[in-house]
Protein backbone atom coordinates (compact mmCIF):
# COMPACT_ATOMS: atom_id res chain seq x y z
CA UNK A 1 0.00 0.00 0.00
CA UNK A 2 3.01 2.29 0.40
CA UNK A 3 2.76 2.78 -3.54
CA UNK A 4 -0.26 4.66 -2.42
CA UNK A 5 1.47 7.67 -1.29
CA UNK A 6 2.40 8.85 -4.95
CA UNK A 7 -1.40 8.41 -6.00
CA UNK A 8 -1.72 10.22 -2.81
CA UNK A 9 0.82 13.61 -4.04
CA UNK A 10 -0.74 13.58 -7.23
CA UNK A 11 -4.44 13.28 -5.80
CA UNK A 12 -3.66 16.44 -3.57
CA UNK A 13 -2.41 18.18 -6.25
CA UNK A 14 -4.97 17.75 -8.28
CA UNK A 15 -7.13 18.59 -6.26
CA UNK A 16 -4.84 21.53 -5.45
CA UNK A 17 -4.69 22.88 -9.06
CA UNK A 18 -7.82 22.23 -10.81
CA UNK A 19 -10.43 22.93 -7.88
CA UNK A 20 -9.40 27.25 -9.04
CA UNK A 21 -11.35 26.16 -12.19
CA UNK A 22 -14.85 25.24 -10.40
CA UNK A 23 -15.20 28.32 -7.76
CA UNK A 24 -11.78 30.70 -8.70
CA UNK A 25 -13.69 33.37 -10.33
CA UNK A 26 -16.78 33.21 -7.77
CA UNK A 27 -14.47 33.56 -4.65
CA UNK A 28 -12.37 36.37 -6.71
CA UNK A 29 -15.42 38.75 -6.97
CA UNK A 30 -16.34 37.63 -3.54
CA UNK A 31 -19.79 36.04 -4.35
CA UNK A 32 -18.71 32.79 -2.18
CA UNK A 33 -16.55 32.49 0.49
CA UNK A 34 -12.91 30.97 0.27
CA UNK A 35 -14.31 28.22 2.76
CA UNK A 36 -17.26 27.72 2.01
CA UNK A 37 -15.99 26.65 -2.25
CA UNK A 38 -13.49 24.25 -0.76
CA UNK A 39 -15.89 22.49 1.64
CA UNK A 40 -18.27 22.31 -1.29
CA UNK A 41 -15.67 21.70 -3.60
CA UNK A 42 -14.34 18.51 -1.75
CA UNK A 43 -17.74 16.90 -0.72
CA UNK A 44 -18.93 16.71 -4.17
CA UNK A 45 -15.30 15.81 -5.74
CA UNK A 46 -15.56 12.76 -3.63
CA UNK A 47 -19.10 11.98 -4.80
CA UNK A 48 -18.14 12.04 -8.34
CA UNK A 49 -14.95 9.85 -7.80
CA UNK A 50 -17.25 7.61 -6.26
CA UNK A 51 -20.56 7.29 -8.65
CA UNK A 52 -19.16 7.86 -12.00
CA UNK A 53 -15.20 7.61 -11.39
CA UNK A 54 -14.02 4.36 -13.16
CA UNK A 55 -15.66 5.12 -16.03
CA UNK A 56 -12.17 6.51 -17.15
CA UNK A 57 -9.53 4.18 -15.93
CA UNK A 58 -9.59 1.77 -18.46
CA UNK A 59 -7.87 4.27 -20.88
CA UNK A 60 -4.21 4.59 -18.67
CA UNK A 61 -4.67 0.66 -18.89
CA UNK A 62 -4.56 1.14 -22.76
CA UNK A 63 -1.39 3.45 -23.12
CA UNK A 64 0.14 1.03 -21.25
CA UNK A 65 0.73 -1.99 -18.98
CA UNK A 66 2.75 -0.45 -16.12
CA UNK A 67 4.35 -3.37 -13.71
CA UNK A 68 2.84 -2.96 -10.24
CA UNK A 69 6.56 -1.91 -8.98
CA UNK A 70 6.70 0.90 -11.56
CA UNK A 71 3.36 2.44 -10.49
CA UNK A 72 4.72 4.59 -7.49
CA UNK A 73 7.38 6.09 -9.60
CA UNK A 74 4.91 7.30 -12.46
CA UNK A 75 2.54 8.59 -9.88
CA UNK A 76 5.28 10.57 -8.14
CA UNK A 77 6.68 12.04 -11.38
CA UNK A 78 3.41 13.19 -12.52
CA UNK A 79 2.79 14.36 -9.11
CA UNK A 80 6.40 16.33 -8.90
CA UNK A 81 5.77 17.99 -12.17
CA UNK A 82 2.17 19.09 -11.21
CA UNK A 83 3.26 20.64 -7.86
CA UNK A 84 6.26 22.31 -9.76
CA UNK A 85 3.12 24.67 -11.60
CA UNK A 86 1.33 24.79 -9.18
CA UNK A 87 3.86 26.40 -7.28
CA UNK A 88 4.76 28.52 -10.02
CA UNK A 89 0.99 29.52 -10.30
CA UNK A 90 0.79 27.59 -13.87
CA UNK A 91 -2.77 25.78 -14.42
CA UNK A 92 -1.79 22.84 -15.27
CA UNK A 93 -3.23 19.25 -16.44
CA UNK A 94 -3.34 16.42 -14.57
CA UNK A 95 -4.62 14.01 -17.31
CA UNK A 96 -1.44 15.42 -19.43
CA UNK A 97 0.98 14.60 -16.70
CA UNK A 98 -0.31 11.33 -16.04
CA UNK A 99 -0.58 10.24 -19.36
CA UNK A 100 3.29 11.66 -20.02
CA UNK A 101 4.35 9.81 -17.26
CA UNK A 102 2.26 6.58 -18.18
CA UNK A 103 4.22 6.76 -21.90
CA UNK A 104 7.36 7.62 -20.25
CA UNK A 105 7.33 4.07 -18.25
CA UNK A 106 5.93 2.67 -21.58
CA UNK A 107 9.05 4.09 -23.19
CA UNK A 108 11.31 2.60 -20.74
CA UNK A 109 9.58 -1.09 -20.62
CA UNK A 110 9.15 -0.97 -24.40
CA UNK A 111 5.27 -1.67 -24.25
CA UNK A 112 4.32 1.83 -24.83
CA UNK A 113 1.26 2.00 -27.20
CA UNK A 114 1.15 5.06 -29.23
CA UNK A 115 -1.79 4.21 -31.43
CA UNK A 116 -3.96 4.58 -28.33
CA UNK A 117 -2.88 8.03 -27.94
CA UNK A 118 -5.11 9.17 -30.96
CA UNK A 119 -8.43 9.08 -28.76
CA UNK A 120 -7.04 10.49 -25.97
CA UNK A 121 -5.52 13.46 -27.95
CA UNK A 122 -8.03 13.85 -29.66
CA UNK A 123 -10.68 14.48 -26.56
CA UNK A 124 -7.50 16.85 -25.43
CA UNK A 125 -7.95 18.91 -28.37
CA UNK A 126 -11.81 18.91 -28.19
CA UNK A 127 -12.02 19.64 -24.64
CA UNK A 128 -11.26 23.38 -25.00
CA UNK A 129 -13.59 23.45 -28.19
CA UNK A 130 -16.06 21.56 -26.50
CA UNK A 131 -16.17 24.42 -23.75
CA UNK A 132 -16.46 27.49 -26.17
CA UNK A 133 -18.58 25.79 -27.99
CA UNK A 134 -20.58 25.22 -24.65
CA UNK A 135 -19.89 28.79 -23.39
CA UNK A 136 -20.87 30.29 -26.49
CA UNK A 137 -24.28 28.68 -27.26
CA UNK A 138 -25.22 28.18 -23.46
CA UNK A 139 -24.48 32.70 -23.43
CA UNK A 140 -27.08 33.07 -25.63
CA UNK A 141 -29.63 30.27 -24.64
CA UNK A 142 -29.39 31.09 -21.18
CA UNK A 143 -29.54 34.86 -21.59
CA UNK A 144 -32.59 34.65 -24.09
CA UNK A 145 -34.46 32.93 -21.35
CA UNK A 146 -33.04 34.95 -18.21
CA UNK A 147 -34.46 38.36 -19.95
CA UNK A 148 -37.79 36.94 -19.96
CA UNK A 149 -38.63 35.54 -17.06
CA UNK A 150 -36.42 37.16 -14.13
CA UNK A 151 -36.28 40.41 -15.25
CA UNK A 152 -35.38 42.21 -11.47
CA UNK A 153 -32.41 43.25 -10.20
CA UNK A 154 -33.00 41.65 -6.71
CA UNK A 155 -34.15 38.56 -8.22
CA UNK A 156 -31.72 38.31 -10.56
CA UNK A 157 -28.90 38.68 -7.61
CA UNK A 158 -30.87 35.62 -6.22
CA UNK A 159 -30.17 33.72 -9.26
CA UNK A 160 -26.84 33.73 -10.02
CA UNK A 161 -25.86 33.74 -6.19
CA UNK A 162 -27.90 30.31 -6.23
CA UNK A 163 -26.64 28.93 -9.71
CA UNK A 164 -23.10 30.17 -8.78
CA UNK A 165 -23.55 27.47 -5.73
CA UNK A 166 -25.49 24.59 -8.09
CA UNK A 167 -23.44 24.52 -10.81
CA UNK A 168 -20.29 25.04 -8.59
CA UNK A 169 -21.57 21.75 -6.39
CA UNK A 170 -22.00 19.73 -10.58
CA UNK A 171 -18.64 20.51 -11.70
CA UNK A 172 -17.25 19.68 -8.62
CA UNK A 173 -18.54 16.21 -9.05
CA UNK A 174 -17.85 16.33 -12.64
CA UNK A 175 -14.14 17.00 -11.74
CA UNK A 176 -14.38 13.75 -9.44
CA UNK A 177 -15.82 12.14 -11.92
CA UNK A 178 -13.49 12.35 -14.61
CA UNK A 179 -10.31 13.19 -13.20
CA UNK A 180 -10.33 10.50 -10.71
CA UNK A 181 -8.81 8.55 -13.10
CA UNK A 182 -6.00 10.48 -13.70
CA UNK A 183 -4.87 9.82 -10.15
CA UNK A 184 -5.39 6.23 -9.37
CA UNK A 185 -6.50 4.64 -12.71
CA UNK A 186 -3.21 3.45 -13.11
CA UNK A 187 -3.59 1.04 -9.88
CA UNK A 188 -6.66 -0.30 -11.26
CA UNK A 189 -4.45 -1.17 -14.41
CA UNK A 190 -1.75 -2.59 -12.87
CA UNK A 191 -3.74 -4.62 -10.45
CA UNK A 192 -2.90 -2.90 -7.01
CA UNK A 193 -6.58 -1.57 -6.53
CA UNK A 194 -9.91 -2.29 -8.14
CA UNK A 195 -11.91 0.42 -9.90
CA UNK A 196 -14.42 0.89 -6.64
CA UNK A 197 -11.19 1.42 -4.10
CA UNK A 198 -9.20 3.32 -7.06
CA UNK A 199 -12.62 5.64 -6.92
CA UNK A 200 -12.97 6.23 -2.90
CA UNK A 201 -8.99 6.85 -2.42
CA UNK A 202 -8.76 9.38 -5.42
CA UNK A 203 -11.66 11.23 -4.37
CA UNK A 204 -10.30 11.43 -0.59
CA UNK A 205 -6.77 12.80 -2.12
CA UNK A 206 -7.99 15.15 -4.59
CA UNK A 207 -10.36 16.49 -1.54
CA UNK A 208 -7.48 16.49 0.60
CA UNK A 209 -5.44 18.81 -1.88
CA UNK A 210 -8.63 21.64 -2.12
CA UNK A 211 -8.71 21.73 1.04
CA UNK A 212 -4.71 22.39 1.73
CA UNK A 213 -3.88 24.28 -0.87
CA UNK A 214 -5.76 25.41 -3.45
CA UNK A 215 -6.11 28.98 -2.55
CA UNK A 216 -2.45 30.59 -5.16
CA UNK A 217 -4.14 29.10 -8.25
CA UNK A 218 -7.41 30.36 -7.31
CA UNK A 219 -6.81 34.03 -7.38
CA UNK A 220 -4.64 33.06 -10.59
CA UNK A 221 -7.46 31.61 -12.62
CA UNK A 222 -10.06 34.16 -10.92
CA UNK A 223 -8.37 36.97 -12.08
CA UNK A 224 -6.13 36.38 -14.66
CA UNK A 225 -8.30 35.32 -17.92
CA UNK A 226 -11.60 37.08 -18.70
CA UNK A 227 -13.57 40.17 -16.88
CA UNK A 228 -16.60 38.46 -15.94
CA UNK A 229 -19.82 39.33 -14.93
CA UNK A 230 -21.93 37.77 -13.10
CA UNK A 231 -24.07 35.71 -15.72
CA UNK A 232 -20.96 35.10 -17.92
CA UNK A 233 -19.31 33.47 -14.70
CA UNK A 234 -22.22 31.36 -14.48
CA UNK A 235 -22.25 30.27 -17.69
CA UNK A 236 -18.56 29.57 -18.04
CA UNK A 237 -19.30 27.21 -14.82
CA UNK A 238 -21.85 25.31 -16.64
CA UNK A 239 -19.93 24.71 -19.34
CA UNK A 240 -16.97 23.57 -17.89
CA UNK A 241 -18.78 21.26 -16.13
CA UNK A 242 -21.20 19.92 -18.96
CA UNK A 243 -17.37 19.40 -21.35
CA UNK A 244 -16.32 17.41 -18.30
CA UNK A 245 -19.38 14.89 -17.64
CA UNK A 246 -19.39 14.80 -21.31
CA UNK A 247 -15.61 12.97 -22.05
CA UNK A 248 -16.51 11.21 -18.45
CA UNK A 249 -19.83 9.25 -20.69
CA UNK A 250 -16.51 8.88 -23.60
CA UNK A 251 -14.22 7.58 -20.95
CA UNK A 252 -11.17 10.15 -21.24
CA UNK A 253 -10.71 12.01 -18.31
CA UNK A 254 -9.29 15.40 -19.67
CA UNK A 255 -8.10 18.66 -18.25
CA UNK A 256 -10.90 21.18 -16.48
CA UNK A 257 -8.32 23.87 -17.11
CA UNK A 258 -8.64 23.94 -20.68
CA UNK A 259 -12.29 23.18 -20.62
CA UNK A 260 -12.92 26.02 -18.33
CA UNK A 261 -10.56 28.28 -20.65
CA UNK A 262 -11.93 27.57 -23.72
CA UNK A 263 -15.61 28.37 -21.89
CA UNK A 264 -14.58 31.51 -21.09
CA UNK A 265 -13.03 31.80 -24.36
CA UNK A 266 -16.80 31.25 -25.63
CA UNK A 267 -18.35 33.77 -23.74
CA UNK A 268 -15.57 36.65 -24.41
CA UNK A 269 -16.80 35.60 -28.03
CA UNK A 270 -20.26 36.45 -27.31
CA UNK A 271 -19.45 40.02 -25.91
CA UNK A 272 -15.54 41.19 -27.29
CA UNK A 273 -12.65 38.79 -28.19
CA UNK A 274 -10.22 41.76 -27.02
CA UNK A 275 -11.33 40.96 -23.46
CA UNK A 276 -9.18 37.95 -23.45
CA UNK A 277 -6.17 38.80 -21.44
CA UNK A 278 -3.12 37.06 -23.89
CA UNK A 279 -0.91 36.67 -21.18
CA UNK A 280 -2.57 34.65 -19.16
CA UNK A 281 -4.03 32.38 -22.22
CA UNK A 282 -0.14 32.45 -23.34
CA UNK A 283 0.77 31.00 -19.46
CA UNK A 284 -1.53 28.80 -19.73
CA UNK A 285 -0.64 27.36 -23.11
CA UNK A 286 3.26 26.87 -22.03
CA UNK A 287 1.82 24.23 -18.76
CA UNK A 288 0.13 22.38 -21.54
CA UNK A 289 3.12 21.94 -23.74
CA UNK A 290 5.42 21.30 -20.41
CA UNK A 291 3.26 19.29 -18.42
CA UNK A 292 3.57 15.63 -20.36
CA UNK A 293 6.69 16.25 -21.63
CA UNK A 294 8.13 16.95 -17.66
CA UNK A 295 6.46 14.14 -16.46
CA UNK A 296 7.51 11.97 -19.19
CA UNK A 297 11.18 12.97 -18.69
CA UNK A 298 11.01 12.49 -15.03
CA UNK A 299 9.55 8.77 -15.16
CA UNK A 300 12.05 7.94 -17.28
CA UNK A 301 14.78 9.46 -15.16
CA UNK A 302 13.38 7.69 -12.10
CA UNK A 303 12.93 4.38 -13.52
CA UNK A 304 16.24 4.38 -15.05
CA UNK A 305 17.66 5.45 -11.67
CA UNK A 306 16.08 3.80 -9.39
CA UNK A 307 14.56 0.79 -10.60
CA UNK B 1 -23.49 33.09 7.56
CA UNK B 2 -23.45 30.97 4.90
CA UNK B 3 -26.64 28.68 6.01
CA UNK B 4 -28.46 32.09 6.19
CA UNK B 5 -28.15 32.91 2.39
CA UNK B 6 -29.29 29.36 1.87
CA UNK B 7 -32.19 29.61 4.44
CA UNK B 8 -33.43 33.56 3.72
CA UNK B 9 -32.06 34.16 0.08
CA UNK B 10 -32.82 37.57 -0.76
CA UNK B 11 -34.05 39.00 2.91
CA UNK B 12 -30.67 41.21 3.00
CA UNK B 13 -31.32 42.52 -0.73
CA UNK B 14 -35.04 43.34 0.41
CA UNK B 15 -34.24 44.79 3.55
CA UNK B 16 -31.50 47.33 1.58
CA UNK B 17 -33.96 47.90 -0.78
CA UNK B 18 -36.63 49.07 1.49
CA UNK B 19 -34.43 51.26 2.81
CA UNK B 20 -33.28 53.08 -0.37
CA UNK B 21 -36.91 53.89 -1.01
CA UNK B 22 -37.03 55.31 2.59
CA UNK B 23 -34.16 57.28 1.72
CA UNK B 24 -36.13 58.29 -1.76
CA UNK B 25 -39.31 59.11 0.10
CA UNK B 26 -37.33 61.37 2.19
CA UNK B 27 -35.51 62.94 -0.60
CA UNK B 28 -39.11 63.54 -2.21
CA UNK B 29 -40.80 65.49 1.76
CA UNK B 30 -37.43 67.20 1.77
CA UNK B 31 -38.05 68.33 -2.01
CA UNK B 32 -42.12 69.34 -1.31
CA UNK B 33 -41.29 70.91 2.10
CA UNK B 34 -38.41 72.92 0.34
CA UNK B 35 -41.32 74.10 -2.75
CA UNK B 36 -43.70 75.25 -0.02
CA UNK B 37 -41.58 76.97 2.10
CA UNK B 38 -39.80 78.88 -1.04
CA UNK B 39 -43.37 79.70 -2.29
CA UNK B 40 -44.69 81.01 1.47
CA UNK B 41 -41.52 82.92 2.00
CA UNK B 42 -41.71 80.67 4.78
CA UNK B 43 -38.11 80.25 6.95
CA UNK B 44 -39.43 78.45 9.53
CA UNK B 45 -40.85 75.38 7.64
CA UNK B 46 -37.24 75.55 5.46
CA UNK B 47 -35.16 74.38 8.94
CA UNK B 48 -36.79 71.29 8.13
CA UNK B 49 -35.20 70.61 5.39
CA UNK B 50 -32.08 70.17 7.43
CA UNK B 51 -33.77 67.96 10.07
CA UNK B 52 -34.81 65.70 6.94
CA UNK B 53 -31.00 65.92 5.72
CA UNK B 54 -29.75 64.25 9.31
CA UNK B 55 -32.75 61.55 9.14
CA UNK B 56 -31.76 60.36 5.80
CA UNK B 57 -27.86 60.68 6.56
CA UNK B 58 -28.75 57.94 9.09
CA UNK B 59 -30.53 55.76 6.38
CA UNK B 60 -27.65 56.23 4.11
CA UNK B 61 -25.70 54.66 6.56
CA UNK B 62 -27.65 52.24 7.11
CA UNK B 63 -27.77 51.31 3.64
CA UNK B 64 -23.98 50.97 2.87
CA UNK B 65 -23.68 48.99 5.93
CA UNK B 66 -25.66 46.41 5.38
CA UNK B 67 -24.96 46.71 1.43
CA UNK B 68 -21.31 45.66 2.37
CA UNK B 69 -22.42 43.17 5.32
CA UNK B 70 -23.16 40.76 2.59
CA UNK B 71 -26.41 42.07 0.48
CA UNK B 72 -26.27 41.86 -3.56
CA UNK B 73 -23.54 40.67 -5.73
CA UNK B 74 -19.98 41.95 -4.71
CA UNK B 75 -19.95 43.37 -8.64
CA UNK B 76 -23.35 45.08 -8.00
CA UNK B 77 -22.28 46.92 -4.67
CA UNK B 78 -20.55 49.91 -6.17
CA UNK B 79 -22.73 51.02 -8.09
CA UNK B 80 -25.86 50.56 -5.53
CA UNK B 81 -23.04 52.70 -3.08
CA UNK B 82 -22.42 55.41 -5.51
CA UNK B 83 -26.37 55.83 -6.47
CA UNK B 84 -27.09 56.43 -2.28
CA UNK B 85 -24.35 58.13 -1.91
CA UNK B 86 -25.21 60.34 -5.17
CA UNK B 87 -28.66 61.12 -3.53
CA UNK B 88 -26.40 62.04 -0.43
CA UNK B 89 -24.98 65.02 -2.54
CA UNK B 90 -28.86 65.92 -3.81
CA UNK B 91 -29.63 66.10 0.03
CA UNK B 92 -26.60 68.30 0.51
CA UNK B 93 -27.10 70.46 -1.77
CA UNK B 94 -30.61 70.83 -1.11
CA UNK B 95 -29.99 71.72 2.53
CA UNK B 96 -27.43 74.46 1.78
CA UNK B 97 -29.32 76.06 -0.84
CA UNK B 98 -32.11 76.01 1.98
CA UNK B 99 -29.71 77.43 4.38
CA UNK B 100 -29.06 80.53 1.59
CA UNK B 101 -32.78 80.95 1.87
CA UNK B 102 -32.64 81.62 5.36
CA UNK B 103 -29.98 84.40 4.98
CA UNK B 104 -32.26 86.67 2.54
CA UNK B 105 -35.11 88.16 1.50
CA UNK B 106 -35.84 86.63 -1.97
CA UNK B 107 -36.26 89.63 -4.29
CA UNK B 108 -39.64 89.91 -6.01
CA UNK B 109 -37.88 90.11 -9.86
CA UNK B 110 -36.65 86.12 -9.49
CA UNK B 111 -39.44 84.87 -7.31
CA UNK B 112 -41.70 83.49 -10.52
CA UNK B 113 -38.66 81.62 -11.98
CA UNK B 114 -36.98 80.19 -8.65
CA UNK B 115 -40.92 79.01 -7.79
CA UNK B 116 -40.59 77.30 -11.16
CA UNK B 117 -37.45 75.93 -10.40
CA UNK B 118 -38.38 74.59 -7.35
CA UNK B 119 -40.89 72.93 -9.02
CA UNK B 120 -39.12 71.07 -11.61
CA UNK B 121 -36.50 69.97 -8.93
CA UNK B 122 -39.75 68.27 -7.17
CA UNK B 123 -41.18 66.42 -10.04
CA UNK B 124 -37.67 65.57 -11.33
CA UNK B 125 -37.36 63.51 -7.80
CA UNK B 126 -40.42 61.74 -8.13
CA UNK B 127 -39.11 60.73 -11.55
CA UNK B 128 -36.19 59.73 -9.58
CA UNK B 129 -37.96 57.78 -7.58
CA UNK B 130 -40.09 56.11 -10.50
CA UNK B 131 -37.03 55.58 -12.29
CA UNK B 132 -35.68 53.67 -9.17
CA UNK B 133 -38.46 51.36 -8.60
CA UNK B 134 -38.49 50.67 -12.49
CA UNK B 135 -35.01 49.56 -12.09
CA UNK B 136 -35.92 47.18 -9.50
CA UNK B 137 -37.97 45.78 -11.66
CA UNK B 138 -35.75 45.38 -14.44
CA UNK B 139 -38.10 47.75 -16.48
CA UNK B 140 -36.48 49.37 -19.54
CA UNK B 141 -35.81 52.80 -18.28
CA UNK B 142 -35.53 54.83 -21.16
CA UNK B 143 -38.36 56.52 -21.33
CA UNK B 144 -37.40 58.02 -17.65
CA UNK B 145 -34.26 58.91 -18.38
CA UNK B 146 -35.53 60.94 -21.39
CA UNK B 147 -37.99 62.80 -18.86
CA UNK B 148 -35.73 63.53 -16.39
CA UNK B 149 -33.24 65.08 -18.91
CA UNK B 150 -36.24 67.21 -19.94
CA UNK B 151 -36.77 68.79 -16.79
CA UNK B 152 -33.29 69.25 -16.66
CA UNK B 153 -33.10 71.40 -19.67
CA UNK B 154 -36.19 73.07 -18.42
CA UNK B 155 -34.40 74.14 -15.51
CA UNK B 156 -30.88 74.71 -17.30
CA UNK B 157 -33.17 77.56 -19.45
CA UNK B 158 -34.36 78.89 -16.54
CA UNK B 159 -31.29 78.93 -14.87
CA UNK B 160 -29.97 81.22 -18.36
CA UNK B 161 -32.53 83.96 -17.91
CA UNK B 162 -32.29 83.97 -13.75
CA UNK B 163 -28.52 84.72 -14.57
CA UNK B 164 -29.33 88.04 -16.47
CA UNK B 165 -32.06 88.86 -14.02
CA UNK B 166 -29.55 88.76 -11.27
CA UNK B 167 -27.56 91.39 -12.73
CA UNK B 168 -30.25 93.75 -12.87
CA UNK B 169 -31.14 93.29 -8.85
CA UNK B 170 -29.64 96.07 -6.12
CA UNK B 171 -28.08 94.66 -3.75
CA UNK B 172 -26.56 96.19 -0.73
CA UNK B 173 -23.32 94.47 0.15
CA UNK B 174 -21.17 91.98 -1.65
CA UNK B 175 -22.03 89.66 1.07
CA UNK B 176 -26.06 89.58 0.27
CA UNK B 177 -24.83 89.30 -3.40
CA UNK B 178 -22.83 86.21 -2.71
CA UNK B 179 -25.99 84.99 -0.91
CA UNK B 180 -28.48 85.94 -3.36
CA UNK B 181 -25.89 84.47 -6.33
CA UNK B 182 -25.04 81.10 -3.83
CA UNK B 183 -28.98 80.61 -3.31
CA UNK B 184 -29.67 80.89 -7.49
CA UNK B 185 -26.80 78.51 -7.71
CA UNK B 186 -27.32 75.58 -5.80
CA UNK B 187 -31.19 75.69 -6.62
CA UNK B 188 -30.27 75.40 -10.12
CA UNK B 189 -27.78 72.53 -9.81
CA UNK B 190 -29.51 70.43 -8.32
CA UNK B 191 -30.72 69.28 -11.22
CA UNK B 192 -27.79 68.47 -12.72
CA UNK B 193 -26.87 65.83 -9.42
CA UNK B 194 -30.00 63.99 -10.30
CA UNK B 195 -29.88 63.58 -13.89
CA UNK B 196 -26.09 61.95 -12.75
CA UNK B 197 -28.18 60.05 -10.49
CA UNK B 198 -30.40 58.85 -12.64
CA UNK B 199 -27.21 57.69 -14.72
CA UNK B 200 -26.04 55.61 -12.15
CA UNK B 201 -29.67 53.84 -11.94
CA UNK B 202 -29.13 53.22 -15.89
CA UNK B 203 -25.42 51.49 -15.40
CA UNK B 204 -26.77 49.31 -12.50
CA UNK B 205 -29.80 48.24 -14.77
CA UNK B 206 -27.69 47.80 -17.77
CA UNK B 207 -24.93 45.28 -15.81
CA UNK B 208 -27.53 42.81 -14.85
CA UNK B 209 -28.74 42.02 -18.47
Amino acid sequence: MWTLGSGAFLGWSLGANDSANIFGTSVMTGLIKYRTAILLTAVFVIVGALLEGPKCMRVMNDLSRIPAGYVFFCTLAAALTMTALTVLGIPASTSQAIVGAVLGAGIVTGNADFSKLYKIVSCWVLTPVAGLVLGYLLHHLLGFLLNRTVTGVAARNMLFTAGVLVFGCYASYCLGANNVANVTGIYVGSGLLTPQQASSWGGAFIAVGVLTYSRRVMLTVGKGIVPLDPFSALVCLLAEALTLHLFTQIGVPVSSSQAVVGAVVGVGLVSDLKTVNPRMLLKIFMGWVLTPVSAGVVTVVFLKLLV
Amino acid sequence: MFLDRILSPGRKEQEVVELMERHLKILLSAFALFKTALENQDKGSMIGVADLEREADEVRREIIGRIYAGAFLPYLRPSLCQFVEMAEHIFDALKETAGRFMDLDLPAAIQEETHAVSALNLQMAEMLETTFEAMLQGEDLREKMLAIRIFEKKIDEIKLHLGRELWDIPVASFWEGKALSDFVTGLTTISDIMEDASDRLQIIHVSMR
